[in-house]
């Protein structure tokens, strides 16, 4: 909200400046987000009048104009603004005063003819962008007053941060209440009471009073909306961010600004009949103030007349029954609509207004009669008119209850952390106007006013007191040493461990978007239950994401785009497969691309393949020291022939392969290899337990064989380990050959066999036959032949 | 005899210019057939009066020799390894063999920096589902429908029930749901809101604190963050100050504001000409948040804090721009 200084000093006017007056609402809880002069500062400029105008001799759009500042003698001022012209009063900027753009005013010859001064503009002392004219003042204003006091320059805006809580604040009332509470000033008191000539009687009625307990309306008729808004009243809705209307809506407005207590007036001869607050009919539509076309639903509250709908109540007006220029008998409405029901409603038809700002956020249900009764007497100041009675529909049962609340000094000691004098406390209760008796033991009981929505239980009382001691000068205190030490195992893999891991290995972590596109989806992981976000931002956001890889091609794919080739990213966040907790899954992945090292003047570079990202993935696998193990697999987005899956035990744990060709294609990305690895089935390692090792001299025996180019790597080993061959402590495979002297379909594997056994030096013999024995069984099982 | 024997040697050995050379001469000199040893062969000739004399002069000339020889092969072993090590020489300013650097997300640096403080500080870290029901996001949060609080968080929604979190609070229910106090735990973790331009991105990530406790108020709750944020920017006479603000979910609430760290308090562009920046919110827990998990807040008080990592990032790290944390540009992943 934005709102003067000089309005809110109106009502609480403390003997400070307004930057320490907007420091101070900040630190007590009303933020100030902007404070703003409403001027830039400059001096000597005055008012004048016009007393000749003529053309300027010698320039077609200059007039040379004869100015009264009340001094002495006239001064001849040249200007060249198209309003200029005899009778007007003006802003004179005399010579030697200095404009907010640092212009200093000289005397000068304008083609040929002596000026000494200038009139301004708007522009000119910086009020607005507008230097279509020069101001034109009121009439009545003194010759030679200075323009700052004449305009009442000196002021600032504050722009207010109101949290929700504070609904009371959203009015100069509000704000006034905070100042004298802060300022421990006391509250102008308000009695407004309007003369009362007119004799109309209308009817209205309530058929929801529970969501409305208050609704107030009177007629004023012979009112003249053709008028101007006193300039006055103006200047402050301007300076509070209010449009000008016409002077009846304007005085709506401004009694919203001034009390909290949101009005609408309605032109009378548009209303068909008495009205009826009620819960909109099936069917029923509405042509709103700002032109839109609303279906009503039947859970919305409406003011009707005899015929329809012609308001959401606490909301907007209709079109139909709005005052024009020319309305002449008026309605005016002050009504209590309860908070939630307007919030539902607001919210429901995307509208929100002023009023239902006010109304959702609670509006004193104290000040209804007297909003009314403001607007009354504004209007017939304004426009005239007869006002007639208040109508009157109330039902005390429906207002809220403001019960009272049990507050003790123990309490307040024991939530804030240190002890608050009785005596300040009970001073700080009357500034809040908050109604209390002292208990014997210590302990107050409070009724709260009227319009602190935000004050029900202790806890409230609370805060405010400790907003008002300030927050700064509350003591520090240190938390007791928290004696529980922390339970976790030496043996968890954390987050950081595998992170330090990729990291180590040369990968750079990425953070990209939980939400990736539907294309993205059905490309890489088009299996995965697909969760669509209700309102995405946009359609590259909309599906959330099963898989980290979406977000990791992408961050491969700009790099490669801004010439960074050679890729290695990994990512660890939740992926989701339907919106339960244990659909949500921590995953960690990796895309490697381009060549394995970056060019470097030893050796020849080569490009990345599966077996780098398999050491990377083996690198993770092996901080748990559990057993996994790689099976050739089919996955949608990997290469076929170039795609394993990871697993423990029986568990598909993760993935790593080749991207596809075909989605290369499509995403235009190079040869790139990726892995993914469910987090939580790494993350329980094992406590390392010693085994004695041999002293006795390990023995490497070599062989070579030739098999189906079918058989894997891991099944000779398997199959070899699965011998349990005593005295065998490692088999290692390392070397694997295609090509010539080896028979189309097969290739030739080489072994490296470590024999150690813990009790003797194995002798040569004994090697030899464990090692054909061994070739016996890969001739027998995989028809191997030994090279 | 001996005395030429002796020059000739001399001469001899520093005329070897390599260790062949030298053991040429050792050889001639001292070898089994050298000079001297056929002058030991020949003292069963002399004299049983020379033969002492004699015998202790060749002595003395081996002696002599050896160490003439000794002395002249070390220098050439000198000369020998200094050429090597010439030959040898390589340019130590070439760069390591196949290193790449890796990096940790700078968010991840600031969230193990956050978290470092806090579990120094006893606390357990605890994390949560991004996916939430309205439940835990909100209405165990002091949030029913229709609250005011609720339009401000601007929330992505799968269906009328089922929410991305808007803030990691509702860790705070999840964890109370489970454990009993005492309770120290942070829950760092990703939020999101449908909100994005130059200042806000869709997601984004957040530190959430919880104590409940018998004793728990809200000057300590000063002091732990104070110390909190002096530890964070490592500036022991940091400026913190606290206002009052407003969260559904504690009361009193406070927004805390240090110094600014760009402009150290004068004014600057990041900190609005204020001098402040606001880091984060924090408050003595809500009764009803309590009893929504069914701790008694008669008995038991809880102390909360969130703060965005994002914010305590920039300001580390002299960020400008918050998007460059999501878009992954190396050029800006290397600097971390």
């Amino acid at each position: 909200m934005n709102i003067s200084t000089r309005w809110i000093r109106e009502w609480a006017n403390p003997d400070v400046s307004d930057s320490d007056l907007s420091e101070k609402l900040t630190m007590a809880g009303l933020e100030v987000d902007r404070i703003a002069p409403v001027a830039p500062p400059f001096e000597g400029l005055v008012v004048g009048h016009v007393v000749n105008c003529d053309k300027h001799p010698n320039a077609d759009k200059l007039s040379l104009c004869e100015i009264d500042i009340g001094a002495d003698s006239n001064l001849q001022i040249i200007c060249g603004a198209p309003n200029v012209r005899k009778d007007l009063k003006v802003v004179v900027a005399t010579v030697g005063s200095v404009l907010p753009s640092k212009l200093k005013i000289k005397r000068a010859k304008l083609r040929g003819v002596e000026s000494n001064g200038m009139l301004c503009s708007e522009s000119e002392i910086g009020l607005s962008e507008s230097h279509e004219g020069i101001i034109e003042l009121d009439m009545a204003s003194t010759l030679g007053e200075n323009i700052r006091s004449v305009l009442d320059l000196d002021d600032h805006i504050i722009e207010l941060d109101i949290t929700p809580n504070r609904g009371d604040c959203f009015s100069v009332l509000g704000v006034a209440r905070e100042v004298c509470v802060n300022y421990n000033l006391s509250m102008p008191s308000i009695n407004y009471k309007s003369e009362q000539k007119g004799t109309r009687l209308f009817s209205s009625k309530v058929t929801n009073p529970s969501e409305c307990a208050k609704y107030l309306t009177r007629v004023i008729e012979g009112v003249d909306n053709s008028v101007e808004t006193p300039k006055w009243m103006a200047q402050k809705l301007l300076r509070a961010s209010q449009q000008l209307h016409s002077p009846i809506v304007d005085i709506t407005n401004y009694v919203l600004l001034e009390l909290g207590q949101p009005m609408h007036a309605f032109d009378l001869k548009t209303i068909n009949g008495g009205i009826e607050v009620r819960s909109a009919l099936k069917g029923e539509t509405l042509e709103l103030l700002n032109g839109q076309t609303v279906s009503l639903t039947e859970k919305t509250l409406v003011i009707a007349d005899e015929k329809s709908a012609i308001a959401i109540a606490g909301v907007m007006g209709g079109m139909k029954t709005a005052t024009l220029e020319n309305s002449s008998e008026i309605l005016l409405e002050s009504a209590f609509f309860d908070q939630i029901s307007i919030a539902g409603i607001a919210r429901s038809y995307g509208l929100h207004t002023e009023a239902s700002l006010r109304f959702e956020r609670g509006v004193d249900f104290n000040i209804t009669h007297q909003a009314m009764e403001r607007a009354t007497e504004l209007v017939l100041e304004i426009c005239g008119g007869n006002a007639s009675v208040i109508n009157e529909c109330i039902d005390p049962q429906s207002l809220p209850a403001l019960e009272p609340i049990e507050i003790s000094n123990d309490k307040i000691s024991k939530v804030l952390g240190f002890d608050l004098e009785p005596s300040w406390i009970e001073s700080k209760f009357k500034f809040l106007e908050f109604e209390f008796t002292t208990n014997s033991s210590n302990s107050w009981t409070i009724k709260p006013p009227s319009f602190r929505f935000d004050i029900r239980i202790p806890a409230d009382i609370i805060e405010e007191l400790a907003r008002l001691y300030g927050y700064d000068k509350i003591p520090v205190q240190r938390l007791s040493i928290n004696a529980n030490i922390s339970k976790s195992s030496q043996a968890k893999i954390t987050s950081n461990d595998l992170s330090s891991s990729l990291v180590n290995r040369g990968y750079k972590e990425v953070i990209t978007y939980s939400f990736i596109s539907n294309e993205m989806h059905e490309l890489v992981d088009p299996n995965a239950t697909k969760i669509l976000l209700k309102n995405p931002i946009s359609d590259d956001m909309a599906v959330m994401r099963s898989s980290l890889w979406s977000g990791l091609i992408q961050s491969a794919k700009s790099n490669i785009r801004r010439g960074h080739h050679n890729a290695r990213f990994f990512e660890l966040g939740q992926c989701f497969t339907g919106t339960l907790v244990e659909d949500q899954v921590q995953k960690i992945a990796g895309i490697i691309c381009g060549n394995r090292h970056d060019s470097q003047w030893s050796g020849s570079e080569r490009e990345v393949d599966f077996f780098d990202a398999k050491s990377d993935v083996e690198a993770l696998l092996f901080l748990s020291k559990n057993e996994f193990t790689f099976e050739a697999a089919e996955h949608p987005a990997l290469q076929m022939g170039q795609t394993a899956k990871i697993i423990k035990g029986n568990k598909v744990i993760g993935w790593v392969g080749a991207l596809s060709p075909k989605l290369q294609k499509t995403l235009s990305m190079p040869n790139s290899f990726l892995f993914e690895i469910n987090q939580k089935e790494i993350e329980q390692g094992e406590i390392s337990c010693y085994e004695p090792f041999s002293s006795f001299q390990a023995s490497q025996r070599d062989i070579a064989i030739v098999v189906s180019k079918q058989i894997t790597a891991d099944q000779l080993i398997n199959s070899i380990r699965s011998l349990k061959q005593d005295d065998l402590v490692d088999v290692n495979l390392f070397d694997v050959y295609e090509g010539e002297h080896i028979d189309e379909g097969s290739k030739s594997i080489a072994l490296n066999l470590t024999y150690q056994s813990i009790e003797v030096t194995l002798t040569d013999e004994q090697l030899a036959e464990k090692v054909s024995k061994i070739v016996a069984h890969l001739e027998l099982k995989f028809s191997a032949k030994l090279r | 005899m001996i005395k030429k024997i002796i020059t000739d040697a001399k001469k001899a050995i520093a005329d070897a210019m390599d260790l062949k050379a030298l053991d040429d001469s050792r050889v001639l000199y001292l070898g089994k057939k050298g000079e001297l040893t056929d002058l030991l062969k020949g003292l069963g000739k002399l004299s049983k009066e020379e033969r002492p004399v004699m015998g202790e002069a060749i002595n003395e000339a081996k002696v002599q020799i050896q160490k003439l020889l000794d002395s002249r092969k070390s220098e050439l072993e000198d000369i020998a390894l200094t050429k090597r090590l010439l030959d040898e020489k390589i340019d130590v300013t070439l760069p390591g063999r196949n290193f790449e650097k890796g990096s940790l997300h700078p968010i991840t640096q600031t969230l193990n920096h956050i978290q470092d403080i806090f579990t120094k500080a006893g606390f357990e870290i605890e994390i949560g589902p991004e996916i939430e029901d309205d439940f835990h996001n909100f209405s165990a949060l002091n949030i029913p429908e229709h609250h005011p609080a609720r339009a401000m968080h601007d929330t992505f929604y799968f269906d009328s029930n089922t929410v991305l979190r808007t803030h990691t609070s509702p860790v705070q229910i999840r964890t109370l749901e489970r454990q009993k106090p005492p309770v120290r735990v942070i829950v760092p973790g990703k939020v999101y809101r449908n909100d994005s331009d130059v200042t806000h991105t869709p997601m984004f990530h957040q530190v959430e604190g919880l104590i409940v406790d018998k004793e728990a108020s809200f000057s300590q709750l000063k002091g732990l963050l104070i110390d909190f944020l002096r530890a964070y920017f490592e500036k022991d006479d940091l400026k913190v100050r606290f206002r009052p603000s407003y969260f559904p979910f504690t009361e009193p609430s406070a927004e805390a504001d240090i110094e600014c760290v760009i402009c150290g308090g004068e004014g600057c562009r990041v900190c609005k000409k204020s001098g402040w920046l606001e880091v984060l919110g924090c408050g003595v827990v809500h009764p009803n948040v309590l009893t929504a998990v069914n701790i008694d807040p008669n008995e038991f008080s809880g102390l909360a804090f969130g703060m965005g990592v994002e914010r305590l990032a920039m300001l580390r790290y002299s960020v400008n721009d918050l998007r460059l944390f999501f878009e992954n540009d190396v050029r800006f992943l290397n600097q971390f």
